[in-house]
């Protein structure tokens, strides 16, 4: 079975996917991602998964968010609005 | 640091030598094991085994300084060596290797748990290292082999590794002349021959009833097995390159 390995180090640092593993059960996949992915302490804590529990979009759910340019915004539209708030206070 | 007394460092020694040599036969399936995860897991178990000999080497020498440790690791005669031939054997099958791997790593844990409450300061926090690290091999070794026992192919190849590894297993267990004065002086809890009943109990709870083998005429560790010459010679291959290079 095909597992996923997440790594993060304590504090405010998330959890980053650093590769996959093929392991025949749950022990032996957290034992070889210890081996294969943390000998050096190359993180603190260890996220190991089966590829199949992830679940995974079938790309129409979020391919329509990536054209909706009103969404982006620089922020400098609401600033002038504050200073403009400021000014007449 | 506390010097040992020359007959009781022959005792840390042996156990250097044993982790030494067994590492470097965890290292050699680096690139050959059968699957990947196993190539770096042997590579990563036999670097933990190689750092627990450099502890063991620096107690014996009483010093930290590399050179002096690689001096006494990599440059002896083969008769200054008291590894065990178990360690010594040439094992190019994989069923083989593992079914050390697992012999090897349960004596282990069994033997530093000797040296827990040392009265050498070294080897007491060796020893705590070391078991941090040990529980995690055997559990490695364990989880494949119960794995692969659920196969009857698979198992009856462990099985058959597991009755030729028996010739020569226990000669792990093989003392030196300084193990009883390195008990009295608290250097170890007992003599690591105490623990043979309890690593054959775990032995036979994972093959089953082994027919054991033992060849008698390999126990002693001042004799050297066949193949240590070729693996002495792959482990010296860089250094002998250039003695005095400096890296």
């Amino acid at each position: 079975m095909i597992y996923e390995v997440f790594l993060k180090r304590d504090g405010r640092d998330e959890f980053r996917h650093v590769g996959a593993l093929d392991a025949a059960d749950d022990e032996l996949a957290m034992l070889s991602a210890r081996e294969c992915y943390v000998r050096r302490g190359e993180g603190d804590r260890l996220w190991v998964i089966q590829r199949t529990h992830i679940l995974v979009d079938d790309g129409d759910l979020i391919a329509p968010n990536a054209d909706k340019p009103h969404r982006h915004h620089s922020g400098e539209a609401v600033a002038q609005r504050r200073r403009e708030a400021r000014e007449r206070a | 640091m506390t010097a040992l007394d020359p007959a009781i460092a022959e005792v840390v020694l042996a156990f250097a030598d044993d982790e030494h040599l067994m590492g470097q036969n965890h290292t050699e399936w680096i690139g050959v094991a059968p699957f990947l995860e196993e190539d770096l897991a042997y590579a990563s178990i036999g670097q933990d085994e190689l750092g627990h000999a450099a502890m063991l080497y620096a107690t014996v020498l009483d010093s930290d300084e590399d050179a002096e440790i690689d001096r006494l690791a990599f440059f002896r005669q083969p008769d200054a060596y008291r590894s065990c031939s178990f360690v010594e054997w040439e094992l190019r099958n994989w069923s083989d290797a593992l079914v050390r791997h697992f012999m090897y790593d349960t004596a282990e844990e069994l033997r530093w748990k000797l040296f827990v409450d040392s009265s050498n300061p070294r080897l007491q926090a060796a020893a705590e290292r070391a078991l941090s690290e040990e529980r995690f091999h055997r559990r490695h070794a364990e989880a494949l082999i119960d794995n692969l026992m659920r196969d009857q192919e698979a198992a009856s190849r462990l099985h058959s590794s597991a009755t030729k590894l028996s010739a020569l297993a226990e000669t792990m267990f093989s003392s030196v002349p300084g193990e009883t004065q390195a008990v009295a002086v608290g250097i170890c809890a007992a003599p690591f021959a105490s623990q043979l009943e309890q690593w054959r109990d775990a032995t036979s709870l994972r093959f089953g009833d082994l027919v054991w083998q033992p060849d008698t005429s390999r126990a002693s560790r001042n004799q050297r097995h066949e193949d240590f010459a070729a693996l002495h010679q792959r482990i010296n291959t860089v250094f002998d390159l250039d003695r005095a290079a400096v890296w």
